[in-house]
């Protein structure tokens, strides 16, 4: 192609290009005029072709971000950049041009349609985020690698490629191949991808397809399964109770406490260590169990509260809707009686009229609206008691259920300290029948050292269990305080603001037009 | 009667009087003397008046023996034993219980051969889908009988006439019509008995002017519960009821007074219709025999008893007053007669057929044994006299032995053709008066217009003051299933099948005016139509439709025409058709949830005549007001190819939210046009619209004049198309065959005829026959062969010959000789090729073709015993 703007200086996209460009490309005739007048603003623009332009460097578009189709063809861009506001756009050309990487192309998620014919690309890559694309032009490239095309297995939507004019084409399977990977496809290089040659295709490369297949479903699978995990952790994070179903909190009873790992390789401690364990787990469980519970019970309360807030609002808007209606029919039917008059004073007299009448549909909105802010106003005290007592159960349940936790440990100090001592005695007599580390033999010197060792991991251990209580209490209260506030400032003071404000702006507006018809009959 | 013989009577009547009067007078001048005690006595003997007994002449229809089979005009053995069996039961009946009315049990048939009622049913099942169920069954036997009342109407009849011989003369009386009923649902598989009892007069006769048409009786209509509203938790409390209590409670007394004071009066007024409506007094009350039909509960999911009366098809209820009395049940297996008290008509019946205690059986092979009591028949014996002893003996031993079985039945198998079944009623009509109503039942195809019923109600009992009449079709090519008229209003409702074009389903109008721009309704299936049109409703002025699950989200339309502009001039015809002025439009439609509220057009108002556009939006779901705009229309609007001018006094608009930023001009330019867009559209879908009235009604003034019955493809009898191509098909056949006939000719007649046609052929015959044909068939191969080569040579030699004009005349040859030359060449090597090819292939098929004859004749019936 002889490049006509090959003796222009190479260009940047600057205001008065753009300008031009959307007072060409925008709308025509009367309307044109009258946008002229006006001036156009780039954030309203849809449409946007800047080709032939001889531009080098992609700038100044961040103001166009209702863009949907923009088209850069015929310039002798080298990267792409500078797109990243353009978040609307659905169709990008940046064919014919002198791209040599696809890159920045991230925020545009929701682009279908992407054309980068003849340019220099050699990769496929960087465009995961694409996952809308419906066509895809890489035709006239530096693309080589068919191995690379499998890179375009994620667009499930992609229908049509066009990758004619690649080296990679003039390879004998290079159909066969893209066809059998990418079996969705409904156009390939401008052509309809028949049933017949699909089923050949996918034939010849039957077995590396389906380990690809198989591949695919696997890391699907995984994929779904974490997402799983992540949700029910989430939900265990909003009961408050997360990893106390498993033997986490113990876990970390030990995790800091390394005098205590040490103390548990005392002989004849296993029995003691394991039963401690279980009883441990077993109130976690309990606790796990009970916070499930509870956050669904919760859950149903602030559901039906929420139902019922709804349900309010909506029967009081219905109610509203009725006064407003019943009023516009008196208003249509007493402006077409002014219009009639002729008589000035009768006139005035119904122009009095309907002021009094504005000013009662004002008391009436207002009124159900005060009614609604009353009715609210007790519901939302009566959800906040109960949702207080409810989290007060859940506090004082739980709080009992660690101290259990906390007499096990007591418990176990005790038993701990008792073995530590005839340990101790042992180690001293030399009776020991086991070979013992020699962390364990560091701590089993004298009985002040033991006894530390085992109060200190004691200390540990209870520490971890406050944490947990302090965690729980102060989450679950820090977040009822939340949702208590927030539904005070948008179910009261927001909505009542906005609601007010609109019926003073009806209001103030049936007024204005009043005023207006007089103005003119006068 | 002729006039001759009334004077006679008259005379003789007024001889009679004559001497009447004479004694008469005679006996005034004796009662003059009369003492009080002989006036008493004469009054007393007054009382006594004597009837002589009138010959009831018997109006047995005779029939002509010959046409029915052996089994009606004699009894088998078993037959007689049966009869002997129920003529002991019936003997014992009498001896029992002196005062009991007899009992039905064997009257005699047609041929005048006595036959147990119960070998009289005959179950049977129809090949009728309609017959499967009871009520199609007893609807059927209704609609297919006329009615013979019993002669007197308190006896039993003396003749059973066989369902069979029934069916062909359609008509018959209650036991008839009981027992032919009975052979069709037993023949379904229902538990269904004859009953013979008492019935009111009504019953008897089959008068339903007192009773409402069933068609008439609305259907209880399924009410649909108001979801009660739950109570929740948190429901807000209704604001506070300021009014006093105390006068709510007053209001509230005053209003149940009037209730309870309207009430009474509705009662009243009620009670008084009831009276006068009553039936008169019946002097034979409870003594009217009559027969129904029993379907007890168990079989065909049948829940619970109930009668049919079979003169009208209907179910009545086990406790329904019409009928008065029963005095025995039966099936074809087993006879019962009721041994409880009826004096409170049949309600309370039990129909535990098996308890003999209140149903005394005749047969002891009950089927249903559900309470038999075994010293039952014993203790009846012990009770009867020696002779019956011995009978009950008899019979004892006979059961002991084995039980005494029902006969088959003696009717013939009922038959009924298809044609008839569709013609239902006698003739294909028939007509039925209930109060205030008359129903006319017609058989399909047989009215030209596809009538099958007509209903008409009347305002009076006597039937003179028309209300309205309820038309049924069928078949109809125009769909029309129904029409209602309304005499009162003028009011005409059509309805119609799916099917039609442009989908119509119901269509009101007057019948006043019929034509276009007046008052009507049309319904439509939306689901058809591509607009999702449901309904349009007109008046003179006014135009409404309404649609459903349309794309564009309209689901009204309402539009308002002003007068048609006088013209004068003489194109009054066609200004006629352009139809009237618009004054305004009104579209609505519901959200579109895709797009914000306050940009989803909820309402536009053309106000044509005032060149404004109002729009409404769309209420946000947070707020209760909505945004509306008004635009003047430009002044050059309706110019062609005018630049349309736009300045922002022509837009007006109230925002909800006075936040958002204001409409751009262009945008409002932009939204102009497309109102104005819209404008035409709905200008021109109004035009459509009427357009399209008058199209449907042009149809159906064209459909009622000449209305056309569809008849499916599947009716053989009816369909004269498919008749026409089956008889076609069948014609072609035949050509077929006897084309094929004359291919079959013989190959060997010829030969046969050559010695004479013998009846049979001799062994030296057969030989030599054979030998013949195969010689002759060798002769024709050769000469084939012979002929082929004869012309390929003759080919051969002209192009030979022109070959050698040619290379004579080679120099002196123009090109176009040339060129003719060398195509002639061309076709004569083609010519002579293919006949070279026909003689290798006739050589090579020659002696196939002789051995084939020779396998013919070897195998050939009338030679090959020879071979």
């Amino acid at each position: 192609m002889s490049r006509l703007y090959d003796t222009v200086e190479p260009a940047v996209i600057d205001e008065e290009m753009l300008k031009k460009a959307v007072e060409e490309q925008g709308p025509k005739e009367e309307a044109g005029k009258i946008a002229k007048q006006e001036g156009i603003d780039f954030g309203d623009v849809l449409s946007l072709r800047l080709d032939f332009l001889n531009i080098l460097k992609i700038d100044n578009l961040w103001e166009f971000t209702k863009l949907t189709k923009l088209q850069l063809d015929n310039n002798i861009i080298e990267k792409i950049e500078g797109l990243e506001s353009l978040v609307n756009l659905v169709w990008l050309d940046l064919s014919f041009n002198n791209i040599e990487v696809i890159d920045n192309l991230d925020s545009l998620t929701k682009l279908e349609d992407l054309t980068l014919y003849s340019n220099r690309i050699s990769t496929i890559e960087n465009m995961d985020s694409l996952l809308n694309l419906h066509v895809l032009s890489l035709g006239r490239n530096q693309l080589t690698d068919l191995e690379n095309l499998r890179y375009l297995r994620r667009f499930k939507n992609l229908k049509t490629l066009n990758l004619s004019d690649n080296p990679f084409c003039k390879q004998d399977e290079y159909k066969q191949y893209v066809i059998a990977f990418l079996s969705n496809l409904e156009f390939l290089d401008y052509r309809l991808v028949d049933q017949q040659s699909r089923d050949a295709a996918i034939e010849k490369y039957q077995v590396s397809r389906d380990e690809m297949l198989h591949n695919e479903k696997q890391a699907e699978i995984k994929k779904e399964d974490e997402t799983k995990r992540q949700q029910e952790l989430e939900k265990h994070k909003n009961a408050y109770v997360e990893l106390m179903n498993g033997p986490d909190l113990f876990e970390q009873m030990y995790a800091e406490d390394k005098e205590g790992q040490k103390l548990n390789e005392m002989p004849g401690l296993e029995d003691q260590l394991h039963s401690f364990k279980e009883k441990f787990m077993q109130i976690c469980t309990q606790i796990f169990d009970f916070g499930i519970a509870e956050h669904e019970k919760r859950e149903e309360e602030v559901k039906s509260f929420w139902e019922c807030v709804e349900e309010a609002k909506q029967d009081n808007k219905r109610l509203g809707m009725v006064h407003i209606d019943e009023f516009t029919e008196t208003k249509k039917r007493m402006l077409l009686e002014m219009s009639q008059m002729s008589d000035h004073k009768m006139v005035e007299q119904y122009a009095r009229d309907y002021n009094d009448k504005i000013q009662v549909l004002w008391d009436k909105l207002m009124g159900l609206e005060l009614q609604l802010v009353d009715q609210l106003e007790e519901v939302i005290k009566e959800f906040e008691r109960n949702m207080q007592d409810m989290v007060g159960t859940f506090v004082e349940n739980v709080q009992a259920l660690l101290s259990q936790c906390r007499d096990l440990e007591n418990n176990h100090h005790e038993k701990m300290m008792e073995i530590a001592i005839v340990t101790l005695e042992k180690v001293i007599k030399n009776e020991l029948d086991d070979e013992i580390s020699d962390d364990l033999k560091m701590l089993l010197v004298d009985k002040d050292t033991i006894i530390n060792a085992v109060s200190s991991s004691h200390d540990v251990h209870l520490l971890k269990i406050d944490n947990k209580e302090d965690d729980i209490v102060t989450r679950i209260n820090q977040s009822l305080k939340n949702l208590i506030e927030q539904i005070h400032q948008d179910e009261e003071i927001t909505r009542n603001r906005m609601r007010v404000s609109e019926i003073n702006n009806l209001i103030d507006h049936l007024r204005e037009e009043m005023d207006n018809l007089e103005v003119m009959q006068n | 009667m002729d006039s001759s013989e009334m004077n006679e009577g008259e005379i003789h009547q007024i001889d009679s009087d004559d001497v009447i009067k004479e004694e008469d007078e005679t006996e005034n001048e004796e009662g003059e003397d009369l003492t009080e005690d002989a006036e008493a006595l004469k009054a007393e003997l007054a009382k006594i008046v004597v009837h002589p007994p009138s010959y009831e002449q018997s109006l047995m229809e005779e029939f002509d023996q010959a046409e029915f089979s052996p089994s009606y005009k004699d009894n088998l053995p078993k037959e007689n034993l049966v009869l002997q069996y129920a003529e002991n039961f019936r003997r014992q009946m009498v001896q029992l219980y002196r005062d009991r009315k007899p009992l039905f049990l064997n009257p005699v048939n047609e041929c005048g051969v006595e036959k147990f009622v119960c070998t009289t049913i005959r179950p049977t099942l129809l090949e009728f889908k309609e017959l499967y169920n009871w009520d199609g069954a007893a609807e059927f036997v209704a609609d297919y009988l006329n009615i013979e009342p019993l002669k007197p109407e308190y006896e039993l009849p003396k003749r059973l006439i066989s369902p069979s011989t029934v069916l062909k003369r359609q008509k018959g009386n209650c036991f008839e019509y009981s027992t032919l009923l009975c052979s069709l649902l037993i023949g379904a598989g229902y538990d269904a008995y004859v009953i013979s009892g008492y019935a009111t007069k009504e019953t008897c006769l089959a008068d339903e002017s007192r009773d409402i048409c069933p068609l008439l009786k609305k259907k209880e209509e399924v009410q649909e519960e108001a979801r009660k509203k739950e109570m929740k938790k948190y429901n807000v409390k209704p604001p506070r009821d300021l009014r006093s209590k105390f006068e709510l409670k007053q209001e509230a007394k005053k209003e149940a007074e009037k209730q309870a004071e309207k009430e009474k009066q509705r009662k009243e007024e009620e009670e008084r219709i009831a009276e006068l409506e009553k039936p008169p007094p019946d002097p034979y009350f409870g003594l009217r025999i009559h027969a129904w039909v029993l379907v007890l509960s168990g079989k065909r999911e049948v829940p619970e008893n109930f009668f049919i009366e079979p003169f009208t098809g209907l179910s009545h209820p086990m406790d329904s007053s019409n009928y008065l009395g029963i005095e025995s049940v039966w099936n074809n297996v087993n006879y019962w007669v009721n041994m409880q008290d009826c004096s409170e008509g049949v309600k309370g019946l039990s129909f535990d057929l098996g308890d003999s205690t209140v149903w005394e059986f005749m047969f002891p092979n009950n089927d249903k044994p559900l309470l038999k009591i075994p010293d039952a028949e014993d203790d009846l014996n012990d009770m009867d006299d020696d002779e019956h002893i011995e009978h009950g003996k008899d019979d004892e031993e006979h059961e002991v032995e084995k039980y005494l079985d029902m006969p088959p039945s003696w009717v013939d198998a009922l038959k009924l053709s298809h044609r008839d079944f569709q013609m239902r009623c006698p003739h294909g009509k028939k007509t039925k008066v209930y109060k205030r109503a008359k129903l006319e039942k017609f058989a399909h195809y047989l009215m030209k217009d596809g009538l099958i019923s007509r209903l008409s109600v009347y305002e009076d009992r006597e039937l003179t003051d028309l209300m309205k009449v309820h038309e049924y079709y069928a078949h109809r090519s125009d769909k029309l299933t129904q029409k209602l008229t309304n005499h009162r209003t003028g009011q005409v409702c059509e309805n119609f099948d799916p099917g039609r074009p442009r989908c119509l389903k119901e269509h009101q109008f007057k019948s006043s005016t019929p034509g276009p721009e007046n008052e009507r309704v049309m319904i439509f299936y939306h689901e058809a139509r591509v607009d999702g049109l449901v309904k349009r409703e007109e008046t003179q002025t006014e135009m409404t439709e309404e649609y459903s699950n349309r794309d564009d989200f309209l689901f009204y339309k309402y539009v308002e025409f002003g007068k048609r502009a006088k013209k004068f001039g003489p194109q009054e015809t066609s200004s006629a058709n352009k139809g009237r002025p618009i004054n305004k439009m009104i579209q609505k439609f519901h959200r579109n949830r895709n797009k914000p509220a306050n940009e989803d057009i909820a309402e536009i108002i053309f106000h044509v005549a005032e060149d404004k556009i109002h729009i409404s939006y769309h209420t946000e779901d947070v707020r209760i007001a909505a945004s509306t705009r008004e635009f003047l229309k430009p002044p050059n609007w309706d110019e062609k190819g005018a630049v349309l001018t736009f300045n922002p006094e022509m837009h007006q608009t109230f925002q909800v939210d006075p936040m958002l930023p204001m409409n751009k001009q262009v945008e409002l330019y932009e939204m102009l046009m497309e109102l104005l867009k819209a404008e035409e559209k709905c200008r021109n879908e109004v035009r459509d619209s009427q357009n399209e009235v008058r199209n449907i009604l042009d149809d159906r003034t064209k459909e009622e004049a000449a209305s056309e019955l569809d008849i499916s493809v599947y009716d053989t009898e009816r369909n004269e198309k498919a008749k026409k191509h089956r008889r076609e098909l069948e014609r072609q056949q035949l050509e077929e065959k006897m084309r094929k006939q004359e291919m079959d000719i013989d190959y060997l007649a010829p030969f046969l005829a050559k010695i004479g046609n013998p009846e049979k052929l001799s062994k030296q015959q057969a030989f030599s026959l054979k030998e013949e044909c195969l010689a002759d068939l060798k002769q024709r191969l050769i000469d084939k062969a012979n002929l082929i080569q004869a012309r390929f040579e003759k080919e051969s030699q002209e192009l030979e010959k022109k070959q050698a004009w040619y290379q004579q005349n080679q120099v002196s040859m123009g090109k176009e000789d040339e060129e003719e030359y060398l195509t002639y060449c061309k076709e004569a090597i083609f010519r002579i090729h293919i006949l070279d090819l026909r003689l290798t292939r006739h050589k090579e098929q020659a002696p196939h073709k002789y051995m084939q004859l020779e396998q013919k004749l070897r195998n050939d019936e009338r030679l090959s015993e020879f071979f």
